[in-house]
């Protein structure tokens, strides 16, 4: 297999967009275009979940190929839930590795505020199955709640814990102007202070609003090349050098063990080890922090901390910028934002900006391994990437 | 008649799914619908539970309960949770009952209470 490097990456802000979802996906292609500083794109691979649904689009990768002047180049779309986005990097990892294509465009967006708060929930719950939870009215906040009763309950996590998530992701994301939260938040202010209860209230308990990333627009794009192209482009030289996938049953109460979300850790260490690099070698992360619990969770699962202790080494500051692990400087989906089909490629964006050197005040020092966690469903698919600096 | 919820057994390793798949995902038994159904039991405990206030719009109550329940024969499964001051680990009862209505449609599934 042929080395695989990223060339050119773009990005929306993650907000309200007024424009359409096939420019929302355009959009940042132009600005990864002109990051890379070329124009030739042999293949194009669009990340989206709910373009059908959502915003009655179908074909979304023929739209986007063609308002982006790139036809007669091949184009699809790439559904794989809210893990999409980093379903679309391997895939065009593969088709750059295998030497069928030498230029490669991954671009993934999704247009959720189109409709209102409780349909854009309902949009998302329809991932979960349709017998055995859907009907319920389960959603993907009760799942994660109700996963993190347990997780409570086993390995002593507080909601000061989840807090704790959500005041650092969301102040990590003042430091990234695309970030959809601008909003300065403290623990005193959504935990402690009487004002609390009102301030951040229950979705599904024990997570409150706070614990939960907001319903976002927004695109994001990275440009796959062949060493040879990469060596011709003026961009520190950043490679795709491990991608993961597994899965999990679809419903979550299936799991042989409630707490554990295999899928994460066999995707990891799938990502891993086509790496040849382990957990310790990593400098910075993206995880999946749909919800805060997850965070912490992935952080475990991914094999940064041991199983039970992601929470103690989040009160020891060594997740925070400027620890020995950051993880999400961007902002995560906590703070950045999560329009679902984009999340996994802005991900992938952050790290290529830290592995550059050029992620300004979110910068961590000296960042030579990156890796993200794209987590589908609740933890029924799962796809992690493995990112380094130079060769 | 009392309505019931089934889980399936495969006939080859007598593995029980719930749900349904088509695959016994214990032995691998690829043979069509080799499978027999079998009603799951009413009474199991609490295994974790939630009270969810952002809901689906088909949904038009302020909140929800939901629920994991591990029944008396050590399947689980989620439904929905209609108890005061829910506790993990407390004996709960079934019943099957309409759970969602979409339009004209009336959907049936398991709603626990307080054994």
């Amino acid at each position: 297999m042929r080395s695989v490097y990223v060339i050119g990456i773009g990005i929306t802000s993650f907000t309200r967009l007024e424009y359409p979802l096939s420019e929302i996906a355009a959009y940042p292609a132009m600005m990864a275009m002109k990051d890379a500083g070329r124009k030739e794109i042999d293949h194009l691979y669009v990340a989206n979940m709910g373009s059908g649904r959502v915003n009655h689009q179908t074909g979304l990768a023929s739209a986007v190929v063609d308002t982006l002047s790139l036809t007669p180049a091949g184009a699809e779309a790439i559904e794989n839930g809210p893990a999409s986005g980093a379903s679309a990097i391997k895939t065009g990892y593969m088709a750059v590795a295998s030497g069928v294509h030498d230029v490669v465009m991954v671009t993934g967006a999704e247009r959720m505020r189109e409709v209102n708060n409780l349909e854009a929930t309902e949009f998302v719950a329809t991932l979960t199955h349709p017998l055995a939870e859907y009907i319920y009215g389960v959603t993907l906040p009760s799942l994660a709640a109700m996963f993190t009763r347990l997780y409570m309950e086993k390995y002593g996590v507080t909601e000061r814990h989840l807090a704790m998530v959500a005041v650092k992701n969301q102040n990590n994301a003042l430091k990234n102007e695309f970030a959809h939260l601008q909003q300065e938040i403290s623990i005193e202010g959504i935990l402690d202070s009487p004002e609390a209860m009102t301030n951040n209230p229950y979705v599904a308990e024990p997570l409150r609003f706070f614990d939960c990333c907001p319903v976002s627009d927004g695109g994001a794009c990275v440009i796959l090349a062949s060493e040879e192209v990469a060596r011709k482009v003026e961009r520190p030289l950043v490679r795709l050098a491990g991608v993961g996938q597994a899965t999990d049953t679809h419903a979550v109460h299936e799991r042989e063990e409630p707490t554990d979300l295999l899928a994460v850790r066999r995707a990891a260490a799938k990502s891993f080890e086509m790496a040849g690099l382990a957990p310790s070698d990593v400098d910075v992360a993206e995880l999946h922090d749909a919800f805060t619990i997850l965070e912490i969770v992935e952080s475990e699962e991914v094999g940064f901390f041991p199983k039970g202790e992601g929470h103690l080494a989040l009160e020891r500051g060594e997740t925070a910028i400027g620890g020995t692990l950051p993880i999400n400087p961007s902002g995560g989906l906590k703070g950045r934002g999560h329009p679902v089909g984009a999340t996994g490629i802005a991900q992938a964006h952050e790290i290529v900006h830290q592995l550059r050197g050029d992620a300004g005040e979110r910068q961590v020092k000296d960042a030579k391994v990156g890796f993200t966690c794209n987590f589908g469903g609740f933890g029924n698919n799962v796809v992690c990437l493995t990112f380094v600096r130079g060769n | 008649m009392a309505r019931e919820i089934y889980a399936y057994k495969c006939r080859k390793c007598g593995h029980t799914h719930y749900p349904y798949r088509m695959v016994c995902k214990s032995c691998g038994e690829n043979e069509h619908n080799e499978f027999d159904q079998v009603p799951l039991p009413k009474r199991g405990k609490l295994l974790t539970w939630t009270r969810a206030y952002s809901l689906p719009a088909d949904f038009e109550v302020p909140s929800l309960g939901l629920a994991i329940v591990e029944l008396e024969n050590g399947i689980r499964m989620t439904g929905q949770l209609r108890v005061d001051d829910p506790r993990m680990g407390m004996d709960v009862r079934g019943e099957v009952e309409i759970v969602r209505r979409e339009g004209y449609d009336e959907r049936y599934g398991m709603v626990f209470y307080e054994a």
